[in-house]
């Protein structure tokens, strides 16, 4: 093993991992709102926007994220959509994402007794103030460990990023493997930052449910 | 005493699919009268009762609030509008057996929610009236609890509390103390027969038999989506004719019986 060649590359490395960070965050933000809205229309919507959107939701599920990253970086130019790579990284993990957030969403909305959605409507509670008031606050707890679950997932999938040159952590490791032949410390320290990220999120996970949870849960 | 409403139920139908559900229903409730809903499990008393309010389609016939055709525009006609019947539903509270209180908010938010969003009354306010109507269900000790910190008995006042909160002139109940352990009924009735007499017209369905022989003014009895018949407590209790009441009855006192 050779760590010397840290002190040339480290700061190269720590600016890719503050882009995969900003990339997953970013990502999963948009895909988690974006999977909301889906749901949400999916719920309310009529007939043929629930088909469009559930269509959408099994072409997205059954292709790979690379992918269908390449369509939309370098077929989007054909039809007009002209990214750069960094934008076209976070929009391509706002659509991977949202159709597994979509699903989480639904089921949770799901699990929501419908008696507590009807106490609403029996007292004149109008809609939007129902899906504010009730449904979205009990449908996000029900939801929150799939939630962190796949934003866990979307942090791996950030390394796709890097074939359409995103600078993200897997990008600086590979140009530093090819210019070093360093791979094996290059893939450890890629490694490393992935699961520190992973146990951050999963903590703090953790700690949300318990403070949300708390006065949902009987005293036994 | 409150303002009370009337209730008017004309040749309703009700069907699930091919299943008749309710079977061309006729039913007054007079204003400030107690009427108890009783008959055997899937007779259609729930279905009947959430027609009042229309959290159940009614497929044919009228059901009138104070005269007020609810769910319809008009008779047969189409779909009432959705602001119009958040209105109507207004004055009309409901209590579920299930409780269905918002286990996110604390009993006092439970009460203010409905003040807030479908009142518009300012937040301040809300909770002063909130208070109000949990100490009148006996539970001003409890207003900071969530849900999940109160008994079933309590869970019930609160959910009380949430309806008459709104000031309504109709009170629905389904089945209030059927999801109780037997010593936390009693708490639940109490509070019932408080609103009884101070004229709350109440629409009750029930298997509690104590409570209709002694509070309601009438009992109506339905059976397979038939309302039976509708007369005075001590009529349907005491001296019911129709076979189909006495049969319920003697399996109503034998399981009671030990
Ligand atoms: N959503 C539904 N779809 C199909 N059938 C239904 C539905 N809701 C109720 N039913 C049927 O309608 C009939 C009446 O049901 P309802 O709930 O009104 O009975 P109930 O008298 O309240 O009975 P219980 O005492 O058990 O509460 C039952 O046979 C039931 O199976
Ligand atoms: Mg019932």
């Amino acid at each position: 093993m050779e760590w010397s060649i840290f002190q040339q590359y480290g700061p190269m490395l720590l600016r890719g991992f503050a882009i995969t960070i900003f990339c997953w965050l970013l990502g999963t933000i948009l895909g988690m709102v974006l999977g909301l809205l889906i749901a949400l229309a999916q719920r309310y919507g009529v007939k043929p926007v629930r088909w469009l959107l559930q269509t959408y939701i099994e072409i997205i599920r059954g292709t790979p994220f690379l992918v269908q990253l390449f369509v939309l970086y370098y077929g989007g130019p054909l039809i007009g959509l002209r990214l750069d790579a960094l934008p076209a990284g976070l929009l391509g993990l706002t659509i991977y994402g949202s159709p597994y957030f979509a699903e989480i969403f639904r089921s949770a909305f799901r699990a929501v007794p419908h008696g507590q959605i009807e106490a609403a409507r029996a007292i004149g509670m109008a809609e939007p103030s129902i899906i504010r008031r009730i449904l979205l606050p009990l449908g996000l707890v029900s939801a929150l460990p799939a939630l962190v679950n796949f934003s866990i997932i979307l942090t791996k999938e950030t390394v796709i990023l890097s074939i359409i040159t995103v600078p993200e952590l897997m990008y600086q490791v590979q140009r530093m493997s090819t210019e070093t032949f360093r791979y094996l410390e290059a893939n450890l320290v890629l490694a490393l930052f992935f699961w520190g990220l992973v146990e951050l999120i999963s903590r703090a996970g953790r700690r949300l449910e318990t403070r949300i949870t708390k006065h949902l849960i009987e005293r036994t | 005493m409150v303002q009370a409403s009337s209730v008017e139920i004309r040749k309703v139908n009700k069907f699930y699919g091919p299943f008749q559900a309710l079977k061309d229903i006729d039913l007054s409730v007079p204003p400030g009268k107690v009427t108890c809903l009783i008959g055997p499990s899937g007779s259609g008393k729930s279905t009947l009762l959430r027609c009042i309010n229309f959290l159940e389609e009614y497929d044919s016939g009228e059901v009138r609030i104070d005269g007020q055709l609810i769910g319809y525009e008009a008779p047969g006609g189409r779909r009432m509008r959705a602001r119009k019947l958040r209105e109507m539903r207004r004055s009309i509270g409901m209590v579920f057996q299930q409780f269905n209180l918002w286990p996110h908010m604390t009993a006092q938010e439970n009460v203010a929610e409905g003040l807030i969003r479908v009142r518009g009354l300012p937040r301040a306010e809300a909770a002063d009236r909130a208070v109000e109507a949990l100490r009148k269900v006996g539970l001003g000790d409890k207003m900071a609890n969530h849900p999940a910190r109160l008994s079933g008995g309590q869970q019930q006042r609160v959910a009380i509390a949430r309806a008459i909160a709104m000031e309504p002139r109709l009170m629905l109940f389904d089945e209030p103390t059927s999801a109780l352990d037997p010593e936390l009924v009693g708490e639940v009735l109490n509070v019932m027969k408080t609103l009884a007499g101070e004229g709350m017209t109440m629409v009750v369905v029930t298997h509690e038999m104590g409570f209709a022989a002694h509070v309601a003014d009438q009992v109506a009895f339905m059976e397979a989506g038939e309302l039976v018949a509708v007369d005075a407590p001590a009529r349907i209790l005491h001296q019911p004719e129709d076979p189909r009441i006495q049969g319920f009855l003697r399996t109503y006192h034998e399981r009671n019986a030990f």
